[in-house]
């Protein structure tokens, strides 16, 4: 997955998304190899996750999943509140492709 | 069927199901110890320790991120210490019974263990006291199923053919078909095999958690999990219909789409370090 938490990041990761601090002010560029200094920085920023390159995206083509969790829904998508859910799944699912 | 009598001797032939000639004698003696009204820890420990294979399974299960305790747990003893009986009774039946599923429901399995994954995810966004709980919860809300198709294969397949057919969940074609459902049935034999009472409510109404008296946050919290499972496309319970939250139970965990989404990335990783996992 392209997504991987502070503690899983290595020195010689290169970013696939750049690192923003909570404002959005970009912190580290896409592309920039990581050292053991900077990864200690993005901890201590205590951000959730971080995208990597080079780590394999499901194999599924994004496409397919989409419509899949667009079927899935069809009969259920009018009731109360599954509307967040179906949200929650579909920005999920595009997080899984990077 | 659907009448009283009907159920009635349904239910007798379910909680017989230890007399079918096609269950292995393995499971049957293992059922006999869930069964028996004053099991120990020990007698448990010793029932996994004397089976190697048994061994294996439960050291992954406890050791992978379904439950809380990863690659720190080294023996059956040190498991049934810190997870308590109820959980490893659980967990002892999830891993035994499922295997002879493989077969008949593709996909129950991974359908099961998501819902362990998530449900103690919920349970622990939520401040719930014992997370593995939840995970036990999840893993065997559906046995049901597995009792079901045990117990009349040909019926079962009927009625998750007419799922796609007609439209339909198989919770409803079950309703058709035996006049009761997997909720149900799983809820007496969780009953016969003495599991606590929160479990025996959560699987009876993990369809319709607002109905639960003893456990209304652990029902709702698997009948999310079952929903958020199916809408990630992860396994198969089944059929191909997702049922609607109870807004109830949703008011209830009151969690918003950043939850969620925290919930299901923290799935994902699980997912990641459970691939060893396949019975």
């Amino acid at each position: 997955m392209p997504k991987i938490t502070p503690d899983k990041l290595r020195p010689g990761m290169k970013l696939l998304r750049p690192v923003t601090n909570k404002g959005g002010m970009v912190l580290l560029g896409e592309g920039t190899e990581l050292t053991a200094a900077l990864i200690e920085k993005i901890r201590d920023m205590g951000a959730d996750s971080i995208f990597i390159q080079g780590t394999s995206p499901p194999s599924t083509p994004k496409e397919e999943a989409l419509s899949g969790l667009d079927r899935r829904f069809k009969s259920v998508e009018e009731k109360p509140y599954m509307d967040v859910i179906k949200k929650a799944l579909r920005e999920h699912i595009k997080d899984l492709y990077g | 069927m659907g009448n009283v009598a009907g159920i009635r001797d349904l239910r007798d032939k379910i909680e017989n199901i230890n007399a079918l000639p096609t269950i292995p004698s393995v499971l049957k003696r293992l059922l006999e110890v869930i069964e028996s009204p004053r099991v120990s820890l020990n007698e448990i420990s010793n029932f996994i320790s004397n089976d190697p294979a048994l061994t294996t399974k439960i050291l992954k299960m406890v050791n992978s991120p379904v439950y809380g305790f990863p690659g720190r747990i080294s023996s059956v003893n040190q498991a049934v210490i810190l997870l308590g009986l109820n959980v490893v009774k659980g967990l002892l039946l999830g891993v035994s019974v499922f295997e002879l599923m493989q077969k008949t429901m593709i996909g129950l399995w991974e359908h099961s263990l998501g819902c362990a994954i998530i449900a103690r995810l919920i349970a622990e966004k939520k401040g719930l006291k014992e997370p593995e709980e939840a995970s036990v919860d999840g893993l065997l809300h559906d046995i049901g199923k597995v009792l079901l198709i045990l117990r009349f294969p040909d019926k079962y397949e009927k009625a998750m053919c007419d799922t796609d057919a007609n439209g339909i969940s198989i919770y409803e074609a079950e309703r058709v078909h035996y006049g009761t459902t997997h909720a149900s049935v799983g809820s007496w034999m969780a009953q016969k095999w003495r599991f606590p009472q929160k479990l025996v409510d959560v699987i009876e109404h993990h369809h319709k958690p607002h109905l639960s008296k003893s456990a209304p946050v652990e029902s709702a919290i698997v009948h999310l999990s079952d929903i958020l499972v199916r809408a990630r496309g992860f396994g198969f319970a089944g059929d191909h219909a997702l049922m609607a939250v109870s807004p109830k139970s949703w008011q209830m965990l009151g969690l918003s789409e950043a939850d969620l989404r925290d919930v299901l990335w923290a799935f994902e990783e699980s997912l990641e370090m459970t691939e060893d996992l396949a019975l």
